[in-house]
């Protein structure tokens, strides 16, 4: 057990180091010059362009040789410091990213979690439930056939505009201000239901699926089959087919967590929701390096951490992981 | 490979070919693969021409209606569609391809530094998320053609069927007939090519179909951004375009909706034969 | 469940926001997007390329507004300006005006304004080649010496774009911070402070205690929440719903459905918005056949720009006439006879003879013309991927230069790229619009589409062209020595009319509009062509064009 985990411990460190440098290097050897950007459509007055251009330039450390600002990007990360945002200048990169990344987890977290659960009740009931099955994995199949943009963007027609239910964009009312009150909540509730509900949907198709395969499986299986056998009940064998079943969704939940922060993030646009969807757009676009490299590396945080619990969660309940990590079998 | 003899080897296909989602699945992909490929024949128009008037809803002269600017919206849905079904298939096969060489080559050599290695580098991959790579990637390239686009997206999309295939072989591996070969001495290429891959057939073609369709709603989420193709149309360019000129909100419908709608169709008609097919290879799901 | 995840959803709300309850009344509350495309950090008005809009026009004033379609500066922070000599320019001070924070505003922080620039590098230091002295000659009296030849017409341009700075607050500053300061608590003498801001937003609220109150009247709305929205479907549908008083999108669509949703736009009709800059097409004079004049007006000749306006904009832009020049600011020196003698219009037959004439035919019988020399010709258009309107267009200029026989090809290089492109000159051709909007000075314009920075390494202040002519160069800066009653200065700009229009570095094609849209459910006698009561723009450094005018005009629905 301990040999297991501190050799999975060291497998992460090793790649968070790797992904870390493929995040400093990507953006930095992208053609184009972000302060070039920034004054682009300044209409400023002859010759001030100049002036300033080489004064901002400096002051980013941008005319520094590569292999120094690489190690100075080690050095500022461990002391928390990702630099100045130059697209939303003269902000740290950090605060920028502190103040979004809570409405990606509002988003997020809630919607992963809630699909999961969903997803798998259903997709366990359809998979016992040949009737229901008929109609429930089409329109599984349909959800998780959805790019979450264009469902984004239909959702938004029929419960936004069609049908006023909801608001469709931002993060609550023009007239709100934050504050913890019941009208605020209410209010940020309300209009963060229906990106909720477009994640949680199209997640929930693949859950589904996914669930209402390993239960027909199960259900065939030798074991349910000598359970049946020595007559246990129905609802027994299903329990033990969804406990079994439930494993690979615990994997799939790891595997599939890239796909679903870039589902996010286009779904984010779609409802002009703030969050880091919209600012790694605009630092790309602008290519405002440190802050494309700060919004990966939380992503590449989250990814790791969560890949890290679900290896944890695996290892308590499918103890073969151990072994079968190593090849022992 | 000639037919009679695939007949003989292979009965699993005659559960294929009287597989309900199976028929149903391959009747729906086929029509619209046709409409891709011979749907720009009946084109009458160039799929940036500004065909007739805008906002026309579908009619005889324009069978999907036309854009706001008049564009026929046929014409660049079935323009579009090729593009989309090649992206799929570059993409798909490149990511199915090297998903099983590092996984067969992980699963072959389990517990050994190569497996340690190639598991590393799928952990990284699979740790940055696809599309940031993508992005990132895209912004690289001055132009972005259609084939570009599903390269960068098959090589970033491998990881999850390296890990599958991985642990596919490490179960099949270790089955007496592949000890056997083992024991004669076989190279490992000979090996894996014969008793492994041979054996995971099935489940190597079902990974093609998810792969195929994965790639698709990859290039759609980019095209969405602004990232997709910056030369040609693809079905996800129809759609950005469609969303972008507001046609939802100016109740262009057949703009906004069919190409979505072809698009959802057709990756639900791949899951169909997945899923037939699944129960085809597996059969205790058949009784279902 | 779900209790379970309320209370995270508490935990996590606590964390995200202050304590205080507030809500801002939605009668009290002007709702408008189009300026703001992130969330806001930057207050600094010395940094006008990132400032929040509005931090220029609301918070930091101006000495004096400027009203486009009249082509009349309105006194402000100044009540006076005159040209006292030739070289001395003096402005009388409003009395009575404070600085939120409650000290007074004097000649001194005008002093300082131009004082600053002397001693650090800032976008404006370059007034200080032309301007000898700043001085204060009494507290409400400035005093502004100029060198031999005053820069008439940048001046012009500067007395309403400089935002006036407090010296109490920015002398106190390090040179350092003078372009690294968020200045989140920004402390001017306009109309509105700053209140609060989110992720997607920023509130300004009424300064009760302004100046103007008594002079023009208060503005109408208390807090201005000004939103970010990413895209212009989204502001669309927010309109539709009235949750957005005023847009500054490009909408498509608009025309067909202003009417079924009650939209106001400053035109009833064609073309629905005011111009606001001109769009031109750049040619790279460096490049091929390009450096030939004749080729370059053959091209112009072979635009149509009518379909453009037409299919792509709806009719929302107005096809720029052949000097590029519009608003009453630079149409005064617009020269018809200049324009009619040697402008252009869509005619591809005279596109085709000039072509014939000089040369340029197709020699080696692949169907597109060659050049002088035989060689064969291919051009690529450029415009950054995702400006979907202007896609578009050069899908159709593209097309135009196909039916006179020459290779073009439309491109779309991500936005870096084509920056990258224009300012290294690796283009063929290209759309651009960046610093040709309304000013009270063609100068602006056309030291902008001419201006003789090209000779660095990258060119970046306009003249993407590339063209080289000292003459031109020299008749735009004498033009700029020029004052506007100068004898001879017709001459002058007709002379530059000409000269472009002979050489034709670059095509002008249509006028980018000002896009705004506003719906009347809160608030109503919105400033339009019958009721010019300011100018709908809430974009940023253009709020001295009547955004506050128009805000003291509003009247509430109820």
């Amino acid at each position: 057990m301990k040999k297991y985990l501190g050799k999975k411990i060291f497998i992460y460190l090793i790649t968070f180091f790797f992904a870390v440098t493929i995040d400093w290097a990507i953006p930095r050897f992208m053609p184009g010059d972000p302060i070039q950007m920034l004054l682009s459509r300044f209409q400023g007055m002859e010759g001030g362009r100049e002036i300033i251009q080489a004064q901002i330039t400096a002051s980013f450390g941008l005319d520094r040789p590569l292999l120094e600002q690489y190690f100075n990007f080690w050095v500022s990360l461990f002391k928390g410091d990702l630099g100045t945002s130059i697209y939303a200048f003269p902000k740290p990169v950090m605060d920028v990213i502190n103040q979004a990344i809570i409405f990606d987890i509002l988003l997020l977290v809630p919607s992963i979690l809630l699909s999961w659960i969903a997803g798998n009740k259903l997709g366990a009931f359809s998979g016992v439930n040949k009737k229901a099955d008929k109609y429930m994995m089409p329109f599984f199949y349909f959800l998780t056939s959805s790019p979450y943009f264009w469902f984004a963007v239909v959702v938004v027609f029929f419960f936004g505009v069609q049908l006023p239910w909801f608001p469709i964009s931002n993060a609550y009312s023009a007239t709100m201000r934050p504050a913890f009150t019941i009208d605020f909540i209410l209010d940020f509730l309300h209009h963060w239901f229906l990106p909720f509900l477009t994640l949680f949907l199209v997640q929930l198709g693949g859950w589904a699926i996914g669930m209402r395969n390993m239960i027909i499986y199960e259900m065939g299986s030798n074991y349910s089959k000598y359970m049946e056998s020595l007559g246990a009940s129905e609802k027994l064998i299903r329990k033990y087919a969804f406990r079994n079943g439930v494993l690979p969704q615990v994997t799939g939940l790891a595997i599939r967590l890239g796909n679903i922060i870039a589902g996010a993030l286009t779904t984010q646009i779609v409802f002009s929701y703030p969050g880091l969807g919209f600012i790694l757009l605009k630092a790309i676009q602008n290519q405002d390096y440190f802050l494309v490299q700060g919004c990966f590396l939380f992503i590449i945080i989250f990814v790791l951490l969560a890949n890290f619990t679900v290896d944890i969660i695996y290892m308590f309940i499918d103890p073969r992981v151990r072994f079968s990590y190593s090849g022992e079998v | 490979m000639a037919k009679s003899e695939f007949w003989k080897k292979h009965e699993n296909l005659y559960f294929a070919v009287t597989n309900g989602k199976v028929i149903f699945g391959l009747i729906v992909f086929m029509s619209i693969l046709a409409l891709a490929i011979f749907g720009p024949m009946f084109a009458k128009y160039d799929y940036d021409e500004f065909a007739g008037p805008g906002y026309m809803p579908p009619s005889k002269e324009f069978w999907f209606g036309t854009t706001l600017m008049g564009k026929d919206v046929f014409t660049r849905v079935v323009f579009g569609l090729r593009s989309t079904f090649l992206v799929g298939f570059v993409g798909g096969t490149i990511a199915t391809f090297v998903g099983l060489i590092i996984g067969f080559l992980a699963g072959y050599y389990s517990g050994k530094l190569a497996d340690e290695t190639l598991m590393m580098i799928t952990n990284i991959f699979l740790v940055i998320p696809t599309l940031a790579l993508l992005i990132i990637l895209s912004a690289y390239l001055p132009y972005r053609g259609i084939l570009s686009q599903s390269v960068i997206i098959g090589l970033t999309a491998w990881t999850w069927t390296a890990r599958a295939v991985r642990s596919q072989t490490l179960s099949l591996k270790n089955q007496e007939f592949v000890n056997l070969s083992r024991i004669s001495a076989a190279p490992v290429t000979k090996i894996i090519a014969e008793d492994i891959a041979a054996n995971m057939f099935s489940y190597v073609f079902m990974v093609y179909i998810i792969q195929f369709t994965g790639t698709i709603l990859a290039a759609v989420s980019l095209e969405f951004l602004g990232l997709g193709p910056t030369q040609g149309i693809s079905l996800g360019l129809v759609m950005q375009n469609a969303v972008n000129w507001n046609a939802i909100q100016l109740g262009l419908w057949w703009w906004a909706i069919i190409p979505g709608l072809l698009l959802t169709i057709l990756i639900v008609s791949l899951y169909f034969i997945n899923t037939g097919l699944d129960e085809v290879f597996n059969p205790r799901l058949r009784e279902m | 469940m779900k209790i379970h995840w309320k209370v995270l959803l508490g935990v996590l709300l606590v964390l995200l926001v202050s304590t205080m309850a507030f809500s801002y009344e939605r009668n009290e509350t002007l709702v408008y997007g189009g300026g703001l495309w992130g969330a806001p950090t930057n207050w600094n008005p010395l940094t006008p390329w990132g400032e929040v809009t509005g931090t220029g026009g609301l918070v930091y004033e101006y000495l004096f507004h400027y009203y486009p379609l009249t082509d009349e500066y309105q006194p402000w922070l100044a009540v006076k300006g005159e040209w006292v000599t030739p070289k001395v320019y003096e402005v009388e001070l409003r009395k009575g005006v404070k600085w939120t924070d409650g000290k007074s505003f004097t000649a001194e922080d005008v002093v300082f304004t131009f004082e600053v620039a002397k001693n650090n590098a800032l976008h404006y230091s370059n007034v200080w080649e032309w301007i000898v002295s700043v001085e204060a000659v009494s507290p409400t009296k400035v005093k502004f010496v100029f060198g031999d030849e005053p820069h008439y017409q940048e001046w012009k341009n500067i007395i309403y774009d400089l935002r006036i700075l407090p010296k109490h607050i920015w002398a106190n500053m390090s040179p350092e911070e003078y372009l690294s300061t968020a200045n989140a608590n920004p402390v001017g003498t306009g109309p509105y402070m700053a209140d609060s801001t989110g992720q997607d937003r920023m509130v300004w609220v009424r300064n009760d205690n302004w100046w103007g109150n008594d002079v023009f009247g208060q503005p109408k709305p208390k807090y201005l929440v000004n939103l970010v929205v990413n895209s212009n479907n989204v502001a669309l549908g927010m309109l539709m719903k009235g949750e957005l008083d005023l847009s500054n999108y490009f909408i498509p669509g608009v025309p067909k459905i202003k009417d079924t949703f009650g939209l106001t736009t400053w035109y009833k009709g064609k073309p629905y918005m005011l111009s606001e800059n001109s769009a031109l097409l750049f040619l790279n004079t460096t490049k091929g056949a390009m450096k030939d004049a004749a080729f370059r007006k053959a091209l112009a000749f072979a635009i149509n720009p009518e379909i453009i306006v037409e299919r792509v904009f709806e009719n929302q832009v107005e096809v720029a006439n052949p000097t590029g020049l519009f608003g009453e600011g630079w149409m005064k020196y617009y020269d018809e006879t200049v324009a009619e003698a040697y402008g252009f219009s869509y005619d591809p037959t005279k596109a085709i003879e000039i072509l014939d004439e000089n040369g340029f035919v197709d020699v080696n019988g692949d169907g597109w013309r060659d050049d002088k020399n035989g060689n064969a010709m291919k051009f690529e258009i450029i415009v950054p991927n995702g400006w979907t309107d202007w896609m578009e267009s050069i899908k159709v200029i593209a097309n135009n230069f196909q039916a006179i026989g020459i290779n073009a090809v439309p491109s779309f290089p991500d936005y870096g790229i084509y920056m990258n492109r224009i300012q290294d000159g690796s283009f063929d051709m290209c759309i651009n619009n960046f610093a040709s909007s309304r000013s009270s000075t063609p100068f602006t314009y056309w030291n902008w589409v001419a201006t003789d920075e090209i000779d660095g390494k990258l060119v970046t202040d306009g003249n993407y062209s590339r063209y080289d002519d000292d003459e031109l160069f020299t008749l735009i800066d004498e033009f700029n020595r020029m004052q506007d009653t100068d004898k001879g200065i017709m001459e002058k700009a007709s002379e530059i009319q000409k000269k472009l229009l002979t050489a034709m570095p670059s095509i002008p094609l249509w006028y980018n509009g000002l896009w705004a849209q506003s719906t009347s459910n809160v608030w109503t006698n919105w400033a339009t062509e019958d009721n010019p009561t300011g100018y709908p723009c809430s974009w940023a450094g253009k709020m001295q064009f009547g955004f506050v005018e128009m805000l003291i005009e509003l009247e509430s629905a109820q």
